[in-house]
């Protein structure tokens, strides 16, 4: 269970990473803000990933 | 002289002694971890460079998407139908299936020009990385046509990054392997990102309804800048194919494809080639272009993506030279007097910062992948000729293993006379690998059917 919810968090933030460059080409976001969002976007992945990464997979219940 | 290289040979089989043997039937690995490792392994620090060079080579749109779509489609090709096809067959590493043609002689000298090779290459990684230090310094990068280290300053920051890197691969190749395969899909990310951020700066609205306009005339508009050759599709479609030369028709990525089901897994090499070779070529092409077509990969990236971008820019030469730097060392390690691990590793290491203070390393990258694919290319022609061609005529294989030899002079010969030919080729440097290719196909093949004849039980 731990997994999957690192597995999304991983996902969301990859996500996000691409999210604020293109709300910035949209004119949404100002070049700062999309420059600090891309970072927290890049930080939250690094936390995240590791803990997909290592979190062994649930065994399957008998 | 033979003792001495008996002896080189027999330590340099100790070094792979774990893969002697054919992958067993039980330890072969998933589709899914063929893809992941493609798609990992080529979003490299040295996409940032080749892209951004395609832009000031004056490549046009129409000669860059379509040369890429090929080029990346006939590096798959090969793979699929080169190496993947033998290494299934053979379930052996390159390394153990021409130790039985050539010789663990010809392993030596095949060895220590890998191990100078890869040395360069992850040169090149840590100067465009150090770009990216030096930005923050206020450091002024080297120029296009800059050969010599450009000033003390540049010197330092090389030094300390070549140290740095020389020591987490000495610390910690595993882990940072693990590392590595968490940042690719966050570099690719940074590149994506990059490149959509730069597209306000050269004029593209948001409707995109004037992006081919845009991309025609600022970013691929054909006009090569000064001191630069002009490219075009054949240049492109060269390149891209070319680009990992030595891992498909070169056959090193038999060490990846014995552990494949089928051999249709090279189609697999897709994952790395269309976002890897393509899309980052594209966009690190948008930001060189974002950035009024500076050769600055440490700019591009802090313009386009701010510290993310110096990041990921770090990380990408980092995750990619370090493994170079350690199968440097491990190329080292057979012609060193038993040196250890680190040793070996630590020499390559001060190898490699050496080069990299030689802003040429990086500023010259398209030839020199060129020139890498080219130096190994014929010892993939010599396989390939074994096992496919010659078994075909009822020629003789594995000629070295039958009688014991240290060196089989075919290979030799035949390795050297192709390079010394497409030396003198009149042609550009990416077109003369095809021929060269050709041209040790036959002429291996010819000094086989010259100098031996299959024993009759061994046809069919």
């Amino acid at each position: 269970m731990r997994r999957k919810l690192y597995a999304v968090f991983s996902l969301l933030s990859l996500a996000f990473c691409l999210v604020f460059p293109v709300r910035f080409f949209l004119g949404g976001f100002s070049v700062e803000r999309y420059k600090w969002g891309l970072i927290f976007a890049s930080l939250s992945w690094f936390i995240f990933a590791p803990l997909w990464a290592s979190t062994p997979k649930d065994k399957p219940r008998r | 002289m033979r003792s001495r290289l008996s002896d080189l040979a027999a330590r340099l089989d100790g070094l792979y002694e774990f893969d002697r043997e054919p992958v067993a039937e039980g330890k072969l690995q998933p589709w899914t971890k063929f893809a992941g490792m493609f798609a990992g392994e080529h979003v490299a620090a040295t996409e940032f460079v080749i892209g951004a060079f395609f832009v000031l080579h004056g490549v046009t749109v129409r000669d860059l998407l379509f040369g890429l779509l090929l080029g990346n489609l006939l590096a798959v090709l090969s793979w699929t139908f080169v190496c993947a096809p033998i290494a299934v067959r053979t379930r052996l590493t390159l390394y153990w299936y021409v130790r039985k043609i050539a010789g663990p002689g010809v392993m030596v000298v095949y060895n220590a020009a890998n191990a100078v090779l890869y040395c360069i290459l992850a040169g090149a990684m840590i100067a465009v990385s150090a770009t990216a230090i030096g930005l923050a310094f206020f450091i002024p990068s080297p120029r296009l046509t800059d050969v010599l280290p450009t000033s003390w300053a540049w010197v330092l920051i090389v030094f300390v990054l070549g140290a740095l890197f020389t020591l987490l691969a000495i610390l910690g190749f595993e882990k940072l392997s693990r590392f590595a395969q968490i940042t690719s899909p966050w570099i690719f990310a940074v590149f994506i990102a990059g490149a959509v951020a730069s597209l306000p700066k050269l004029g593209v609205r948001p409707d995109l309804s004037n992006l081919a306009f845009v991309a025609r005339t600022q970013v691929w508009n054909g006009i090569a800048v000064a001191g630069q050759e002009k490219f075009g599709f054949w240049h492109i479609l060269f390149f891209a194919w070319f680009c990992n030369l030595a891992m498909h028709i070169g056959l090193s990525d038999m060490a990846v494809f014995r552990y494949a089901k089928r051999w249709t897994y090279g189609f697999l090499s897709a994952f790395g080639m269309y976002p890897g070779h393509m899309l980052a070529w594209v966009a690190s092409g948008i930001m060189v272009a974002a950035v009024g077509r500076e050769m600055n990969p440490g700019l591009m990236a802090f313009g386009a993506a701010g510290y993310a971008g110096v990041g990921a820019l770090l990380l990408a030469g980092w995750t990619t030279a370090n493994p170079t730097l350690y199968r440097a060392g491990l190329a080292l390690q057979s012609i060193t007097p038993n040196w250890p691990r680190w040793k070996t590793t630590l020499a390559a290491g001060a190898a490699t910062t050496v080069l990299a203070c030689f802003p040429v390393v990086f500023m010259k990258l398209l030839d020199y992948v060129a020139l890498y694919g080219l130096v190994l290319m014929p010892v993939g022609a010599i396989v390939f000729a074994e096992h496919w061609i010659l078994p075909k005529f009822g020629l003789e294989t594995c000629r070295a293993e039958k009688r014991g030899w240290v060196v089989n002079p075919a290979v030799l010969a035949v390795w050297a006379g192709t390079l010394a030919f497409v030396f003198l080729l009149p042609l550009h440097l990416y077109f003369k690998w095809l021929p060269g290719y050709l041209l040790a196909l036959a002429s291996y093949t010819g000094l086989a059917a010259l100098g031996r004849k299959t024993p009759a039980g061994e046809r069919g």
